[in-house]
Formats: C-alpha cells, structure tokens, sequence
C-alpha cells in the first residue's frame, strides 16, 4: 500500500480540526435529537399545581407513584394500544414472512405486481392509508372500533415485515439446506431445525418494527378508531387541555423499557457473534 | 415484466375498477329522517313539534348506563374517581360506563352515524352534544323522544325558566341541558393596557394591529362566525346569506393578525403569555383565574354567545330507563351543586348556587380557608352564575340547514386554511 | 409434508402470498378505489350520498386548495433539504469513522423514536415556546427581540417535521455509505485527488441509492404530514393533510376530502417519477 502523496499537505493542526469537525457534528446532533426526550423526562417530575405542565414549579416523584391510578382513560388507552399491536405484529409478521419466504425462493409468475403491492403502502403517506380505509369503512356502513384499527395496523405492518424479512432471508445460505436434506432431513424438518433458526433474527426484527410502529401510530388510527382510544390518541386529546405528567413520566418508562430491550439485544449479539460460527462464515 | 402480462394486469384492474365505482355508495337505511326535506324557511325551529313516534322511558332503570361526555364536563377527584357517578352508582345500582370520547360535534356525530343509519345501538345511552348539533339530529331522527313530565321530574322543578322552551328542542322533546357556557373574549391585562369591552378590539385590524400575532380565534365554525356576525351587529340566529359572507369578511381581514385558530388549547396561550386577547369560554377562563387571578373575561357589548351542552339519548339506545334516571338525578340541586363546583361552567339549575354558599359556611367552620375561597370564587363568579345584565347580551347560535352549513363551512374553511 | 402438497409443489408459493396478499388487496387497494369512488359521489351524511360521477370535483379542489398544496410540496421539498444536510454527514461519520461504535451511533439515532411521536412534538411546541427556557432566556439576554416567536411560524413547522423524519434519512444513507469499498477512496486519493474531489466524485455517486432512498422516506411522509403543521404553527401553515383531516373528521365532508386525498397522491408520484429521472440522469454522466 503506497504511502499517499498528495501534492499539497494540509498544516496538521488545520488536518486535526477538520477531523474533528465531524464527531463534533455528530455530538451536537445527537443532542438535538435527545432534547426533547429529556424534557419529556425532566417534566414528568414537575411537581404542578393546576392543569398545565409547562413552568417547573418543583420536584416530586408522586406522578412516578400514581401513574396507573390517576387518569383511568389513560390506562385504557395504553391497553387498547398494546392489543392492538400485540395482534398486528403477531398477525402481520406472520403474513409477512409468509410473503418474504415466497418471494425469495420460489418462482412464481406475478412478481412485479406483488413487489408494487408491497411497496406501495410504504409509500402511501399515511394520511391517504387512513383516510381510504376511513371511506371504505364508511362506504359499506362498518363502524369504527377496535378492530378497523387492529385491521389498518396489519395492513401498514405487512409491508414493513416483508421488506426486513426478505433482507435476511436474501443473504441466507441455501447450501445449508440443501446439507441438511442430503442428509435425509425431509422439507418440513429442514426448515424446522435449520433455515427457521437461522432466518428468525430477521422476523424477530420485522417483528419489533411492526410493534413498534403499531404502538406509535397516530394518523392511520386517528381515522380508523371511532370513539376507541389509543394512546397516541389519548396524548393528542389530553394536549389540547393540558398534558398531565403521567404522559411524561408514560414516554419515559416506554424509552426506558426500548433501551433496556436494545441493551439486552446488544449484549445478546456480542454473544451470539463470539459463540460457534454460523453461517455468517463462509 | 413483459408487457403482454402488464397489459393484462391492467386490463384486470380496470374491470374491478369499474365494478366497484358502479356499486360503492354510502346509504343510510331507512331511517325516519333520511328523506327529509328541509324548509329554507325555517331557521329556527326544529321540523316538527310532536314526534311520531311514543317516548322512551316509563320503566324500571338497566343495570347498566353508557354516558358519553366532553372532556372534563363532569366534576373529578384527586384520585380520578367520579363523585357524581359513583354516588349514581350507589344509589341506583346502575353500572355506568363512563367515557370523555367526544371531542367535536361533528367527529363524534360521524363515528356514531353508520349506526344510527342503519337502525343500530350506538354503544351510548347519553351523549352530550352542543345546542345545535341536538336541532340537527333531532330533525334527522336519530334521537329518541322523551317523556320530561314524567321521567325527569327534577328537572321542570329545578331548572331555570329559560331552559324550558329552547329554540332548538322546543318542548324539550330530546333533551335537557347539561352545561351552558359563554363565548366571550378572555384577555391578559399583564399584555394588554386597556379595558377590553368591545368585540371591535378583536376585530377591528386597526385595534389589533398592535397585539398582532397574539390574538387567538376559536376553529368551532359557529362560535367564530357568529361572534363576527355580532361585531357587524346581525343577530346570528337571524343570520342570512349574506350575513355570513360579511362575517367572512369580517374575519378574513382579521386574520394576519391572529396567531391560531383554537380548540381548547388557547388557554394554555392565555396562562402562558402567548395570547393577549382571544375568544373564550367562560368555564376555561375561570378555572384559569384560579392560577391566574389577573386574567380577564368579558361578554362585550356587542352581545357573546350563550351555548348549551344538553344530554340526549341516540336512537336505538339499550338503556333509556337508566339514561332517564341519570338525567333525573343530576337535576338534584345537591348534584348540580357538587358538578358546577368541579366543572365551573353555567349549571341549569339555580338552586345550586344556594347550595354552594352552603358548602362555603361549612367549609369556614372547619377552618379549611383553602376550600372555602375556592367555592365563594365560583358561587359569586359571574363566569358561573351570570348576572341578568350579561344575559341580556347573549344569543343563540343559529340552527343551520344542511344547505347552510355547508355554505358556511365552506366560507369558513376559507379563513381558518390560509 | 402432505402428499397433496407435495404434489401441487408449483402452489405453494401461492399459498404464501395468499393471506397477506389478501389482507392488502382488501384493506389497501380496495380502500383506494373506494375514495376513487366516494371522491364522485355527492351528498351528505344525513341524507345519504350517491355515485353521480361528478368529476367536476377535481378540479374545483384543486382551484380551493392550490394553496395548501403547493405549500405541502414546498415544505416536503425543504423539509427532505435539510434532513440530508443533516442527515448525511451523520450518516457518513458513522459509516466511515464510526468504527466499533457504529452500531451505538445508530442506536442512537433511533433511540429517541422510541418515544411517542406525540409527546415529541409536543415536547418541542414547550422548548420553543414564547416564553420558554430557550426563547425566554435569549429574550431576557437580549439577544432576540420580545416579539420574537417561533411557534406558529413556517420554521417550527419545518423543524419539527425535519426532526421527526431524520432517522429515515440517516438509516439509507448509512446502508449506502457502509456498502462502498473504502479502498476505492484510497485509490482516488493515490491519484491525487484531495479529499473533497474524493467525496464529490467517488462517495457521493456511490451513495446516490442511499440518497434516493432516503428522501423519498423523508419526502413521501412530509408533504402528507399535518399533526407537524397543527401543534406548531398557525393557519398560514396550512398543510394538505390538515385540510383533507378536518374535511373528513370535522366537516364530514368525505367526497371532497376522498378528492384531495387522491390528488395528494398524484402529487407525490408524479414528484417521485420526475425525481427518479433526474437521478437516473446524473447517474449517467461521470
């Protein structure tokens, strides 16, 4: 490797600050994207007198203690969100998989159109998504509940599912299989005790995705819910009135539980990588 | 892709397309009111006086009640119990299922409205909509008739003379009152040096030129556009065409000046500092006082509007016999008393202001100064039990046709999407 | 597996696709036909509607709202700007300097999207209050005027817009940026290139997937945007998801929000077609 000879040397005090100028960057926009997080965080320690939460007029930890008893509708809501997305994920990741299996190993005529019909509901801007399924439930008199949401969920989440999937599923090694049947393992155990184990990490992302974006969504659910109210729902209704610190103290514990979880996932990876080689190796 | 297989997609596609197109179209059933036809004559009263049909009611109380509410509409402790609801509860041993799931007329009525279409239980005994909204369904048939006389005996005992024979429910066929509540201008004296009493300090563009960028405007079509028809000195339930072109106007000119167009969440600008003047209601306003003693509410001169939030019961209820109960039970001035105390909006029944100088001498007794202030505050509050003079300035919305609401919606959507 | 399976092998990855094929075609493309529908149709929610094709509708929604449209396209536009020149930076620190910590950078990232899109934004309606603690004390310094606002403002609208669709931009450009060689950067510079000739024309042609990728995740979502636009700024904000929002959930005026809602989408395709050609164009010169 020739040492490179650039014609003209930069000073290296000039050559350092350029390098760093990049990490700083780095830094300041980590921090922008963690500001408002940490209002959120710093508020639901507010201790408020009236309704509004947005002047700091002290400590306390009583929204931590009465978190689950002082707006019931607030924990309905929290539930109807995790229902939800509960079964959308199970649902979605389900048909998902299903979809990425059949896209990358087999051959079948309707290719194109399906890869439109995947795509396009990543590229729908969820406004139209909602808005459609709103005429449609509303065209053929269905009423809006739960269920439309847990419907419009599944929808949106195929997609996503199909595209993580299949990434995983794509840089699988076949040769694998083809092993383990030379060996006198039928399709279905095959794919049992070889390629599901191996591809699972790729659902099991597609699944937290969906989840994720289940547990999250707002626009999609504000037109399929009805009366029914989820918690983005339920934050959106409290904000025109004044949001109670339990939606603070709420985020926070759902950031912290999301950190926990990569942590865990982190710690996870670095054993699964330092443990017998898979097929990552070639 | 070859083509040959696009073209036969496509080909498929479009069929389907067309088969569908021809067949997709929103029906209401035959409901009593879907082939109505509306008098352009008649802006005030509803269609007609007597219902077809016999009223609900007469019977012993469901074990269960399903009350849909506004946000906030009903007094709350600190434990987010219900004090009104459980006494209910105890009292008749009814189960009700309480839920704050209307945040908009209009929202609410297009989610309960496929049912009611098609002849269904909406899932709600009570819902609590705003006068014009009750005109509206009332005309569409999608409420049950009641029997006052007989199923709600409180309230032709307790309730105010003014609440007897409302324009929109003559006879209070469909329902009774909740709360009432004024629009009027909410303002920050800290912000604004002068006295606020006339609507043309928040229209005027010359007025307002120097609070500009802190005026706020409520997004409600009717509390806007009527408070604009006031400002040009139209009766709003008189209101013609072209009254609400002017209206339009009216506001249009307004509009650089004005920092949003609100829900509830200009109260959160009045306490912040953000709004020097807005439009305003009178309950928002009060429960603001009590952080903020400064800020101010006023019916201007002009006139303001006095709006009613009225319970009723949709078509097709499970549980009228509990409904009527419940409606009877907050008629009690005891109840209305305990409500107003929490809500602090206009109760209909006046006896309650009685009861809460009551609760005022008991709360003195007990040394409890904190508690004894608070309820003097709403007792004497002109915000929740106006005085005779501001009444005298309060109007009605007008009860729009379907014609006219979209005619006015339209003129205000103008105005509130840039 | 089950002989009839077996047998009918050819079926199976029909199988598959059945069920979540199923599910889109009924809850996706149906429902876009059925605004195609409801968009021709005319009447009201009391008196019931009917199919009278009146397209007429077209075009008078587009005379009512051009407004509002074009300035959903303008914001969706500088909305995907900034994101890339913030995006894209972070992205190429990560991808090139990151080493071990790559993965935490992007974890860090997306962390903050683990939160509730509402109560961020609603946390940045409090930090760039009137009076808050950023604007608030700049005024007390004197550095801003008192008048000063940013709430209700097209830049609060953007921000907060840009803001919450950052991660989208940063991911494809990382996947982009990760996958180039970092020998061919070393060969550039062997050839006397400096490191800003390198950039612009070895990395950045190179990333050109990335860059597509990602501002059509940033752009497709920005122009349909309207809670941005409702919490953070005020009627000159307008977007065309607010107007298609109140048309359907307040007016309950669904013909001419099913109207808006498919010209939304013409709008967006229509842009994204133009787009994928002008990149395919600097594609091919070198």
């Amino acid at each position: 490797m020739a040492a490179s000879t650039a014609p003209v040397r930069r000073a290296p005090v000039g050559k350092r600050l350029g390098m760093a100028i990049l990490p700083v960057y780095t830094g300041f926009v980590v921090l922008y994207l963690f500001l408002p997080i940490l209002v959120m965080a710093v508020f639901g320690f507010n201790d408020i007198q009236g309704r509004f939460n947005f002047t700091w007029q002290g400590f306390t930890l009583e929204h931590w203690a009465n978190l689950f008893n002082r707006y019931p509708a607030l924990n309905q809501s929290l539930l109807n969100s995790l229902t939800v997305a509960v079964i959308s994920t199970l649902v979605a990741t389900t048909f998902g998989t299903l979809i990425g299996l059949a896209l990358t190993r087999y051959e079948f005529r309707g290719r194109g159109p399906l890869n439109l019909l995947i795509f396009l509901p990543i590229a729908t801007p969820e406004i139209v998504l909602g808005a459609s399924l709103l005429a449609m439930f509303v065209s053929i008199g269905w009423a809006r509940d739960i269920t439309t949401i847990t419907i419009a969920h599944i929808m949106f989440n195929i997609s996503f599912v199909v595209v993580t999937v299949r990434a995983r599923i794509a840089g699988f090694d076949r040769a694998l299989e083809d092993a383990a049947m030379d060996l006198g393992a039928d399709e279905w155990t095959t794919f049992r005790k070889i390629t599901f184990p191996l591809i699972f990490p790729g659902i099991l992302a597609a699944a937290l995705l969906a989840f994720a974006l289940s547990i999250d969504d707002f626009v999609i659910t504000q037109f399929t819910a009805g009366q029914t109210i989820t918690f983005p729902l339920w934050v959106y209704g409290a904000s025109r009135i004044g949001v109670p610190p339990q939606v603070n103290v709420m985020g926070t514990l759902i950031f912290l539980i999301a950190l926990v979880g990569i942590g865990l996932w982190i710690l996870l990876q670095r054993r699964e990588l330092s443990a017998a080689p898979t097929s990552m190796e070639r | 892709m070859t083509t040959h297989r696009t073209r036969t997609t496509f080909a498929i596609l479009g069929l389907c397309l067309a088969l569908i197109l021809a067949s997709c179209g929103i029906e209401p059933e035959d409901s009593p009111g879907s082939t109505s036809s509306v008098d352009p004559g008649d802006s005030g009263a509803t269609d007609s006086a007597a219902p077809s049909q016999a009223a609900v009611g007469g019977g012993e109380p469901e074990d269960v009640l399903n009350f849909a509410n506004w946000p906030l509409y009903i007094d709350e402790d600190d434990d987010g119990n219900r004090p009104t609801i459980d006494q209910f509860e105890e009292a008749t041993g009814v189960d009700v299922t309480y839920t704050e799931s209307i945040e908009d007329n209009n929202s609410f009525f297009g989610t309960i409205q496929p049912a009611l279409a098609a002849g269904d239980d909406t899932g709600y005994d009570i819902i609590v909509m705003t006068d014009w909204m009750i005109g509206n369904m009332a005309r569409l048939g999608y409420l049950e008739p009641l029997n006052v006389e007989r199923d709600v005996p409180n309230f032709l005992e307790n309730a105010d003379a003014v609440y007897l024979d409302r324009s929109y429910d003559p006879g209070n066929i469909y329902s009774v009152p909740w709360q009432s509540g004024i629009t009027g201008i909410g303002y920050n004296p800290e912000l604004v040096d002068e006295e606020i009493t006339s609507l043309a300090q928040l229209f005027d563009p010359e007025l307002i030129e120097k609070y500009c960028g802190q005026i706020g405007m409520f997004i409600e079509m009717r509390d806007a556009m009527s408070l604009a028809m006031l400002y040009n000195g139209v009766t709003p339930s008189e209101a013609t065409m072209e009254d609400a072109e002017a209206a339009q106007q009216t506001l249009l000119d307004q509009a650089p000046c004005v920092r949003d167009y609100y829900g509830n969440e200009y109260a959160q600008g009045l306490a912040d500092g953000s709004l020097a003047i807005t439009m305003a209601w009178s309950g928002d306003v009060f429960q603001l006082q009590l952080d903020n003693p400064d800020l101010q509410f006023v019916v201007p001169d002009e006139g303001g509007i006095l709006w009613t939030d009225n319970m009723a019961i949709p078509k097709g209820a499970a549980h009228p016999n509990a409904a009527l109960a419940m409606m009877d039970y907050v008629y009690d001035p005891e109840v209305a008393a305990q409500i107003t105390e929490w809500v602090n909006y206009i109760t209909p029944v006046p006896g309650a202001q009685e009861i809460i100088l009551q609760h005022v001498a008991d709360a003195e007794a007990e040394d409890d100064a904190e508690t004894a202030d608070y309820l003097r505050a709403v007792a004497e509050s002109p915000l929740v039990f106006p005085t005779a003079d501001m009444l005298d300035r309060l109007f009605s919305y007008k009860v729009l046709d379907e014609e006219e609401e979209r005619a006015w919606n339209e003129l205000f959507d103008e105005v509130v999407a840039g | 597996m089950p002989s009839w399976l077996r047998r009918h092998r050819g079926l199976v990855p029909y199988l598959f696709l059945v069920p979540g094929g199923l599910w889109l075609i009924a809850f996706f493309v149906i429902p876009l036909i059925t605004v195609a529908s409801v968009a021709l149709q005319e009447g009201s929610l009391g008196t019931g509607y009917r199919l009278t094709f009146n397209f007429g509708i077209f075009p008078d929604a587009i005379a009512r709202w051009d407004t509002q449209l074009l300035r959903s396209l303008q914001f969706g536009l500088i909305v995907t700007v900034l994101a890339m020149l913030i995006g894209y930076p972070m992205a190429y620190t990560i991808a090139f300097r990151g080493g071990r910590y790559k993965n935490i950078l992007l974890l860090l990232v997306i962390m903050p999207f683990f939160t509730s899109f509402i109560i961020r934004t609603i946390s940045w309606k409090f930090i760039l209050a009137d009076q808050g603690f950023v604007l608030g004390t700049l005024k007390d310094i004197g550095i801003v005027e008192p008048g000063f606002r940013l709430i209700a403002t097209p830049v609060a609208v953007i921000a907060g817009i840009t803001y919450n669709f950052l991660p989208f931009v940063v991911l494809p450009l990382y996947v982009a940026l990760e996958r180039i060689e970092p020998r061919l950067i070393e060969a550039a510079n062997d050839l006397y290139a400096s490191r800003f000739q390198a950039f612009i024309r070895v990395t950045l042609p190179l990333s050109i997937s990335g860059v597509f990728a990602a501002s059509l995740l940033s752009f497709i979502p920005a122009v349909g945007d309207y809670l941005n636009a409702e919490l953070l700024g005020s009627r000159n904000e307008t977007m065309i998801g607010n107007v298609i929002q109140r048309l359907y959930l307040v007016n309950n005026d669904y013909p001419q929000a099913s109207a808006l809602s498919l010209i939304l989408m013409l709008g967006i395709l229509v842009s994204v077609f133009v787009y994928r050609r002008v990149l395919r164009g600097q594609e091919l010169t070198v």
